[in-house]
């Protein structure tokens, strides 16, 4: 058939679906002419008008016939048909209550929880990405092939090359992302998330301020225009409160003073939420200039030229660093769709909400098809009573099919609910909130609602096709069966009903199942041994302006290196000692970062200086001030905290956690000795005591091995890339007075100090543990809601076809007992089936839970995939809660009437 | 003169497309240019025609639209579509074999 045919044919059908009436009207005005034809013949052959009529009336014959033919030639009777089942659907719905609320229920909490793990699958991955031509963009990061420590980086040199000589791509930017603290002299200064920006990555992107210009593309770094910075909207509004003479102002950065030229747009989002500046990222055109070679932490973003793919950009680009570097091992690059890098990561949950979904929905469906098939026998009746008027099967398939669908798009505003609600907490299960860009702005939209459309309209074919196929099997003769009778069950019907039952109870079985372990993932992380007392701690971040303590220098071999003046340990011990005069402030620790869920930790590599050489491991570094482990109240297993001894000039000391003493020297640790690759003047350090693990990370599951070295014995030469921890302290206030006022005091002390250095990332250690965590446990509670409603509706699909069951053999109970049937033994009769049914799901669905569970294992902690506890555990509760269930069904024989039965027939 | 329901099944709608090759006509007009080009041979009734041409509307074979008729009232004019054209190409085919075969059964038997 041809496609014009086709639509044609569909506007045809939907215009008689909506407008019947207006196709009516149209029929009647053409009859209508053809009759004044017909008539104005007659009068033109002579005869007068009142004869003609007559005649015309008689030859037209039956007006209604062709009309009636007409309508069915247009498809009006069929729209009639579907509209008078629809109507009657609606009837019989509105009669049952109880059954529709049911049903009901179970498809919107299905469908509902499906289209909102559609609809953030279809915001993350599908939807286009809000820069010109998104699916063009990629994002490159070197892979590690020498074993650096961040392994994403990208050198300047290299991004040099590209961008001279890569033909592959159109264009290429770069950025980088930090804190920064701002100042204007009118509002108090506060730290703000920022982004560095090449100007070149505005073209990269497409995208232009809402107000103001972008960066000019400047090559000294040092030149005035580099000097200026971009708001986003939501610093605007905030701080200038949107005065449009907000551009050409001068606001304080770090301390240098910069020229706001522009303000993003609102709904302007790339690494993440929270940014709010931007400035000019700028290299210096030789690395003599005083920047590294090395840039770390730079995300480098490429628009694919016209026809080219990611494989031969990844080709040529690694082909321009080889030979950059010949004497380098060669490089391996990763280069990926940028939709890819920033939302791929999302996907093992997202499947995971939207496999445990699609499970729920099945579940829904299968519940409401065993309950229509236990109405299909009560309706035998009714359905024998069209099939003797002359009704095909084909006929009854479709109103019972029509019923459905009105029973599926009945349940569609509810499921709307559930979806509008689904989609926020789809969102919060995700990721914290900022790290998804433009996610906490899903909200339902046309797309949402079609995704609940499409499904309510599948899942009324899924739950409707086989209980009207079973009950259409109807022949006239049925009319003559009286109300609950033996006939009523075809066998057919309840080795289905089963069926069905078995289905619910197995996928509940599977839900379940995936729900407990990762609830018991989450407990155990959450619960396992910080090693730390969070109650009562008041931490913040104290930072200096970087230039004023680090100076980088060029190293031989093209490695970033950096002279650390005293600058920063003497504002550091000044401040400390501030603080420890404040009453109330207890003990006053200090670590370079935070020692729970930092995003950065500085990975270097330790080697334990012995006769045979050992290994190097990677290793967390922390600078730290002598009370730290007492202020954390981290317990101290051997050994001794540092105190006044570890100075500069004092004997190099460190003092590690016990997963670093387990792997390093397992036969004794206090007083080996360790070498530290941090810088050339690093000294071999003694081990001088082993404190309890803190976990670097809460919400992952490895305790990574830790060094704790004196900040007074920092390296003076340093060489990695973390060079932030030598400007910037987190300090630790085990308080014993009021937390207001010492932290107020802390602030006075602060600005003592440095007037302009703001102290930033105040908190509990408590809370700062909970929102990273809490991620992980919107997640949790999504599937273990999932997996408790999968249960409650197979207990309910159970105990209502059960109860059936029993209704249905009531003749048959009440001649037992007649007969002397003890209550026991008729309860046992009635339970048997359920028993059997029971038993199947939960064994099935075992067994398909071993054969997943494996999908899970990377989303595990301390269980197995296949932990024998768990699933023993969730088995014998599902089939306690189902046998009681069936067991409050069987009870309702017991109050049968042994004279009843008698009085039936 | 034959009534159209002694016409073959399916002849009614081989018409109908054949009349409407040249140009676009209302039910009334077709009906009268069945009957000039048979020589008045052929007549179809209302009954007949209405519901064959909603059914050939409703199979995407001819298109209706609403024009001034030539007495200045609104009438219903059908054309014929693409598929229909192709659709009239069938009928023919099937209506020569059709009469060739009933030919040489006549001859013959």
């Amino acid at each position: 058939m041809s496609a014009v045919r086709f639509l044609r044919i569909a506007r045809q059908r939907l215009t008689a679906l909506f407008r019947p009436g207006a196709v009516e009207r149209a029929l009647d005005r053409e009859l209508a002419f053809h009759f004044d034809a017909l008539v104005r013949e007659k009068m033109a052959a002579g005869l007068p008008e009142r004869d003609a009529i007559r005649e015309a009336h008689r030859d037209f014959g039956a007006v209604r016939t062709i009309r009636e033919q007409s309508r069915d030639a247009l498809g009006l009777t069929a729209v009639a048909g579907i509209v008078d089942d629809a109507r009657y659907g609606w009837r019989l719905l509105r009669r049952a209550p109880g059954f529709t609320t049911v049903a009901g229920l179970a498809l919107a909490v299905g469908i509902g929880a499906t289209a909102a793990a559609a609809g953030v699958v279809a915001f993350l991955l599908a939807r286009p990405l809000p820069f010109a031509s998104g699916d063009r963009l990629v994002r490159i990061s070197t892979t590690a092939v020498d074993g650096t420590l961040f392994p994403r980086t990208v050198s300047i040199h290299q991004y040099r090359a590209w961008q001279a000589h890569a033909t592959t791509i159109s264009a290429l930017g770069a950025s980088r992302g930090g804190s920064f603290v701002i100042a204007d002299g009118v509002e108090p200064s506060e730290r703000v998330q920022g982004q560095a920006f090449t100007p070149s990555l505005f073209t990269v992107l497409g995208i232009r301020p809402a107000h103001g210009r972008v960066f000019d593309a400047v090559a000294d770094p040092f030149d005035r225009r580099a000097r200026v910075a971009i708001i986003s909207y939501r610093l605007w509004q905030r701080r200038y409160r949107g005065a449009t003479d907000a551009i050409g102002r001068r606001i304080q950065v770090d301390g240098a003073s910069r020229e706001i030229v522009g303000v993003m747009p609102e709904d302007f989002r790339l690494q993440s939420d929270n940014v709010d500046l931007w400035i000019p990222l700028i290299f210096a055109a030789t690395p003599a200039d005083g920047q590294a070679q090395d840039m770390p932490l730079l995300l480098v973003t490429a628009r694919l030229g016209d026809g080219a793919t990611i494989d031969g950009a990844r080709a040529e680009l690694e082909g321009i660093a080889r030979e950059l570097h010949p004497e380098r091992p060669a490089p391996s690059l990763d280069l990926a769709s940028l939709r890819e890098t920033l939302y791929g990561w999302t996907r093992p949950r997202l499947a995971t909400l939207g496999a445990m979904a699609a499970l729920l929905l099945t579940l829904a469906c299968a519940n409401v098809a065993a309950l229509l098939l236990a109405r299909g026998a009560l309706r035998r009746r009714e359905l024998a009573m069209r099939v003797a008027l002359g009704a095909s099967r084909r006929r009854l398939v479709r109103q019972l099919l029509t019923e459905s669908l009105v029973l599926g798009l009945t349940a569609s505003v509810p499921a709307a609910l559930v979806t509008w609600a689904g989609l926020r907490a789809v969102a919060a299960a995700l990721a914290p909130p900022p790290a998804l860009p433009r996610l906490a702005a899903v909200t339902p939209d046309a797309w949402v609602f079609a995704i609940v459309a499409t499904l309510c309209v599948l899942s009324s074919i899924g739950f409707g096709a086989l209980p009207a196929l079973a009950a259409s099997r109807v022949d006239a003769t049925d009319v003559s069966v009286t109300s609950y009778d033996q006939r009523l069950h075809s066998r057919r019907v309840p080795r289905w009903r089963s069926r069905l039952l078995i289905v619910q109870i197995a996928l509940a079985e599977v839900l379940l199942v995936a729900g407990a372990l990762l609830t018991i993932s989450y407990l155990r992380l959450s619960g396992r041994e910080l090693n730390l007392d969070p109650r009562g701690i008041l931490s913040f971040t104290y930072t200096l302006r970087a230039n004023d303590v680090i100076q980088p220098i060029t190293a031989a071999d093209g490695r970033s290196a950096f002279t650390i003046g005293s600058t920063g340990t003497r504002t550091f011990s000044d401040l400390l000692s501030r603080l420890e005069a404040i009453p109330g402030s207890g003990i006053v620790g200090a670590i370079s970062f935070p020692p729970v869920n930092s995003l950065v930790v500085p990975m270097v590599s330790a080697i334990r200086v012995s006769p045979s050489g050992d290994r190097p491991m990677k290793v967390a570094y922390f600078l730290v001030t002598p009370k730290i482990f007492a202020a954390l109240r981290t317990p101290v297993l051997a050994g001794r905290e540092f105190d006044a001894r570890d100075a500069r000039g004092g004997p190099p000391a460190v003092v590690v956690n016990d997963a670093f003493a387990a792997l390093c020297c397992p036969d004794g640790v206090i007083g080996q000795h360790l070498r530290l690759d941090v810088g050339d003047d690093e000294p071999v350090r003694e081990i001088v005591g082993v404190v309890g693990s803190v976990p670097t990370r809460l919400d992952q599951p490895a305790v990574t091995p830790a060094v704790y070295v004196p900040y007074l014995q920092h390296p003076l030469q340093y060489r990695g890339i973390a060079v932030g921890m030598f400007a910037g302290m987190t300090f630790v206030l085990r308080t014993d007075g009021d937390a207001a006022a010492v932290l107020s005091a802390a602030r006075a002390a602060a600005a003592a100090i440095t007037p302009d250095r703001p102290l930033d990332e105040i908190g509990t250690v408590q809370a700062h543990l909970y929102a990273r965590l809490g991620d992980r446990r919107s997640y949790v509670l999504a599937l273990d809601t999932f997996a408790l409603l999968a249960a409650l509706l197979a207990i309910v699909g159970l105990h209502g076809v059960m109860t059936h069951d029993v209704v249905g053999r009531t003749n048959e109970i009440a001649v037992r007992r007649a007969l002397g049937a003890r209550g026991r033994e008729i309860l046992a009769l009635v339970s048997r089936p359920s028993a059997a049914v029971i038993g199947c799901g939960v064994g099935i669905g075992a067994a398909l839970a071993l054969a997943a569970s494996g999908l899970l294992a990377p989303q595990l902690w301390g269980v197995t995939a296949r932990d024998a506890a768990t699933f023993t555990g969730i088995t014998l509760s599902l089939m306690a809660a189902a046998s009681l269930g069936g067991v409050a069904a069987a009870r309702r024989a017991l109050s049968v009437d042994p004279a009843s039965g008698l009085r039936r027939d | 003169m034959p009534k159209p329901s002694d016409l073959l099944q399916g002849t009614l709608d081989l018409l109908i497309l054949k009349t409407l090759t040249r140009d676009p006509l209302h039910g009334w007009a077709i009906v009268k240019r069945i009957q000039v080009l048979s020589d008045e041979e052929l007549s179809v009734g209302q009954g007949s025609l209405y519901p064959a041409l909603h059914r050939l509307e409703s199979q995407g074979w001819i298109v209706a639209e609403w024009k001034e008729s030539d007495q200045g009232r609104s009438a219903k004019v059908y054309s014929l579509t693409r598929d229909g054209r192709q659709q009239l190409e069938r009928e023919l085919a099937t209506w020569k074999r059709l009469s060739t075969a009933v030919g040489l059964l006549l001859k013959r038997a």
